[in-house]
């Protein structure tokens, strides 16, 4: 069991070594998790716990999404990072950060929560910052740096609350004290509740606390976005899951509605501000907000109504189309920035005579993150809307069309694009070489969202036994 | 098992690729490929019309296979007598449209032939599919190669046009989406046992258990999502647009095809599975169709575009079919029916002439056009026979179809009198735009059509006059016993 945590971790000596070697190292050791990853899912599907570790399916599930995420960015920066001076260390803490997410995934105790956290945490700062002579790379590592800090600081602070209110930082005892508690200590819980949201809230870029996002993935390496976007993210929901799901779930405070309120401006905010941008990646950071507006809507479902948790296992189910999707169009973003700008939009123009892989991949992923059938987020999102339907709130039905007039509006800014890549004249017909590494995470990418749209069903029971773990790991 | 229909389904989308790829080397390959495709789908077509057992009210050659069981989805084929008369149409029309786009498309033919695979594949599906998300899935796919037709190889506006109806079309599905997912939550309780389900025949027995508010919310939101597609009059000023921007032989899969999709929809997911709803409902929707029927007629009649006016024909048109529908009446719905399948056929082939026209003379003004009898003969000839079809003279499918629908209409409410309105407008923008065309004294030399377009201009005509001048085979043996016994049904449940 300790072998999935400790393979990146082994291979991170490596980092200081002979630099040709240290990517691949990096791209072996995260090969051989995932590997041993996917043969823990078959092999022993009955949760594991030691310490504060419990390795479960949902464990194994987001940490094969999270090494699919950091496999795709390591491929793809070793061609962006070609030039660069420093690859050794990039490598190491691309790999160290990973391994923070993993521990997040797996932690049944707030206390190892929070050591994950930082871990993930902290060496992505250094990567934001990558770029050090770049004025933009720096300005928008600090922003991140001191709202991430914040959000650390506000995520001790509700761990020591609900430490005060239970004694405990194990969650399953949280969530039993919790059950039983009285009236005195309820204040305490609220705050711990809503202390938690923010922390966590910062990361997963919900609105109001969303600003440091597009600076974040405009100024950061291009790669670096797709770590952040498609790995920080989804891993600070991992831990949001296990916390309100495990933990919270047993108190008796309503945090279904504020995640359903959360969630619709979360997509509004998104998707208008998405339509506004000028620049692609900026465009990809509030396209992500949007997408993060749809997962919380899988906490904004209570999970007990049905035998199978419908909205929990869709919200995992759109981790991992959202992960594959982000990834995807951050790495088509790196093959556009090797000739051109992917700040401004205008240089997307014509782009399908120029670049026709990329163009064609890019239509594909914007597709799928608009939700258009036979693409893999459309199923995900219909589960997810689903599970809203079926809420015992009498909202759930209004939450879900509101999600559903967002999915429809969002075809605004994805078809804009595509209008601009295969409609517009371009300013210059040169074609643009589109480099190998960019193009096989691309095509592998690609392949992939077809591949899960087409027959969704293995992966939707993959998902139903991720949700129905989490919902068994409560112990209750 | 595979069956005809899923070959015929997926016979196209599995041809794309290779007609893509050998198609970007050699334009005549793709050419050839697709209109090739689309003849051997027409062929499976007729041997689908041979099999079917005609007279049966029920759903035939179906087909059914797990898809992903854990979330209620099946794929689940299958025609019946609504559906049969759409199927054909799409065929037909794909392949007239395919061979029409031999002359008029002129670059980048591997792309265009590749997506004109995968749109009949979504086409065909659509029509064929009984399960709601197979249904959904079918639906966008026929989205997206339209929303590239009309931004690639259309007009001068073709940007503004292709990103509206995109927008317009997809933000309807979406509210469709809703109403289906709550379909499927609603009639997925314990109270329903079998656990939930998009299959269509599992849902039309649950359906009328279903409380009226629920009926109401899911009526309502698919209504919207198929009443952008039909288009009913607020809702349609995509439709001039893209209609107008596409390539004539796009125009001919938007009018004749695209558009009957929201009818069908209509008709299959909105009338036929929520009898109680339809009950409160009906009068708003079918003083909508009435509305759009008008509507449509008069806007027609300023427009300056031949093919503007051709575009708004089909508002104008489609009016009826909702009109038909919402009078859950026999006549009404199977006029309804009947009306899709002659409206396309003569929209169509009107579509594909106008492109014909423009190439010829350069210009789609009306004004402009006069004196067309001298350079085109023939082509005139056949614009006042398709103009005849579509203003519904009597000998034509069309007159048959309208005939029925306002008769559906009065047999519910002497008030829907007001309907004959309709085809006194369209008349009137017909011969006044044939007046202006075709009647004035000829000019110019003679730049006649080729004798394979001007075939299959003609190839339109022969159904519209067969089924015109007999209708039985289509009308008495297909559409009336499936119409009979769903109209009946849904009337025992209180729809009326």
């Amino acid at each position: 069991m300790f072998g999935l945590l400790a393979t990146p971790a082994g291979f991170l000596h490596f980092r200081k070594s002979k630099l040709g070697l240290a990517p691949f190292v990096c791209i072996l050791g995260l090969a051989i998790a995932l590997v041993s990853t996917i043969w823990l899912g078959f092999t022993s599907p009955s949760p594991v716990s030691f310490g504060g570790f419990q390795v479960d399916l949902f464990t194994l599930f987001f940490s094969g999404v999270l090494l699919i995420v950091a496999i795709f960015v390591t491929i793809a920066s070793l061609q962006y990072m070609r030039e660069d001076p420093n690859k050794g260390p990039f490598f190491g803490l691309l790999l160290l950060s990973t391994l923070g997410m993993i521990v997040l995934a797996a932690s049944m105790d707030l206390i190892l929560l929070y050591v994950g956290w930082e871990l993930m945490s902290i060496p992505t700062y250094a990567l934001t910052a990558f770029r050090k002579k770049d004025p933009n790379s720096n300005e928008a590592a600090m922003k991140f740096f001191v709202l991430s800090a914040l959000s650390s600081a506000l995520i001790v602070y509700a761990i020591s609350l609900i430490f005060g209110v239970t004694g405990s930082t194990g969650l399953t005892a949280i969530a039993s004290t919790l059950s039983t508690a009285g009236p005195d200590v309820r204040p305490f819980g609220v705050l711990a509740i809503v202390l938690f949201i923010v922390g966590f809230g910062v990361k997963m870029a919900v609105v109001p606390f969303h600003m440091w996002i597009p600076d974040a993935f405009e100024g950061a390496p291009v790669t670096i976005g797709a770590f952040l976007a498609a790995g920080a993210k989804m891993a600070a929901f991992a831990a949001a899951f296990r916390v309100f799901i495990v933990g919270i779930s047993a108190f008796n405070v309503d945090f279904y509605s504020t995640f359903a309120i959360v969630a619709v401006v979360t997509m509004s905010v998104g998707n208008v501000a998405a339509l506004m941008q000028k620049s692609f990646t900026r465009l990809l950071a509030y396209s992500s907000i949007a997408q993060a507006g749809y997962i919380l809507m899988a906490l904004a479902t209570p999970f007990t109504t049905t035998n199978v948790p419908l909205g929990l296992a869709g919200g995992l189910f759109h981790v991992l189309n959202y992960a594959i999707l982000k990834t995807a169009a951050f790495v088509a973003a790196a093959a556009v920035a090797t000739k051109l700008s992917v700040t401004d939009l205008n240089s997307f123009n014509g782009l399908s005579r120029r670049m026709p892989q990329t163009s064609l991949s890019i239509a594909v992923i914007f597709l799928g993150l608009a939700g258009v059938p036979p693409l893999n987020g459309f199923f995900s999102k219909v589960m997810l809307f689903t599970g809203s339907i079926y809420s015992p709130y009498s909202w759930g039905g209004y939450l879900a069309l509101a999600a559903l007039i967002n999915s429809g509006f969002s075809m605004s800014y994805y078809g804009w694009v595509i209008k601009r890549m295969y409609f517009d004249e371009p300013g210059d017909e040169s074609s643009i070489p589109e480099p190998r590494i960019y193009m096989a995470v691309l095509w592998v990418a690609t392949i992939l969202i077809f591949a899960i749209g087409l027959y969704p069903d293995p992966w939707i029971r993959l998902v139903q036994s991720a949700a129905a773990a989490l919902v068994g790991s409560r112990g209750l | 098992m595979i069956g005809l229909l899923s070959i015929a389904i997926f016979l196209p989308a599995v041809l794309a690729a290779p007609t893509f790829l050998l198609g970007r080397k050699n334009p005549k390959m793709a050419k050839i490929l697709g209109v090739g495709t689309t003849a051997i789908v027409f062929a499976i077509s007729i041997l689908i019309l041979v099999v079917f057992q005609y007279g049966q009210a029920g759903f035939q050659l179906s087909e059914s296979l797990p898809w992903a069981g854990s979330f209620g989805l099946n794929y689940k084929v299958g025609i019946d007598g609504i559906s049969l008369p759409l199927l054909m149409i799409a065929t037909f029309l794909s392949l007239l449209s395919a061979a029409g786009s031999w002359d008029q498309i002129t670059f980048r033919h591997a792309e265009y032939y590749a997506l004109f695979l995968i749109f009949e594949t979504g086409i065909i599906g659509v029509f064929t599919s009984l399960n709601l998300i197979l249904f959904y899935l079918f639906w966008e796919i026929v989205l997206i190669p339209m929303f590239f037709f009309i931004g690639i190889w259309g007009g001068p506006r073709r940007k503004y046009a292709s990103l509206k109806f995109l927008i317009f079309t997809y933000s309807g599905s979406a509210v469709m989406l809703f109403g289906f997912l709550a379909l499927y939550a609603w009639t997925g309780t314990s109270a329903y046992p079998g656990g939930p389900s998009f299959d269509y025949d599992v849902l039309a027995a649950r359906i009328p258990n279903l409380a009226l508010p629920l009926q109401l919310a899911v009526a309502i939101t698919t209504f919207a999502g198929f009443a952008v597609k039909l288009p009913i009059f607020p809702l349609h000023t995509w439709l001039p647009d893209a209609h107008v921007e596409a390539p004539a032989p796009v125009s001919v899969l938007l009018a004749g095809l695209l558009l009957k999709m929201g009818g069908y929809g209509l008709i299959r997911y909105n009338l036929l599975l929520f009898p109680k709803a339809v009950s409160v409902l009906w009068p708003y929707f079918t003083t909508i169709g009435l509305i759009t029927m008008i509507y449509g007629a008069s806007v027609a009649l300023v427009a300056r575009d031949i093919k503007r006016m051709i575009a708004l024909t089909s508002v104008n048109h489609m009016g009826y079919v909702l009109l038909g529908a919402f009078t859950a009446t026999v006549a009404g719905v199977s006029g309804a029916v009947f009306q899709m399948f002659s409206h396309g056929l003569a929209v169509g082939m009107l579509f594909l002439m106008s492109g014909y026209i423009h190439e010829r003379t350069g210009t789609r003004n009306i004004d402009e056009l006069k004196g067309l009898r001298g350079k085109m003969p023939q082509t005139v000839s056949l614009l006042f026979l398709a103009s005849m079809a579509a203003m519904a003279v009597p000998g034509f499918a069309n007159f048959i179809s309208e005939y029925l629908v306002i008769q559906g209409a009065l047999s519910v409410s002497y008030l829907f009198a007001i309907a004959i309105v309709a085809p006194a407008l369209t008349v009137g923008y017909f011969l006044w735009m044939l007046r202006r065309v075709a009647m004035t004294p000829p000019e110019g030399p003679k730049n006649e059509l080729h004798l394979h377009s001007i075939l299959i201009l003609v190839a339109f005509l022969v159904p519209l006059l067969i089924f015109g001048v007999y209708p039985p085979p289509i009308l008495g043996s297909v559409i009336a016993p499936t119409v009979e016994k769903w109209v009946g049904t849904i009337v025992g449940l209180g729809a009326r």
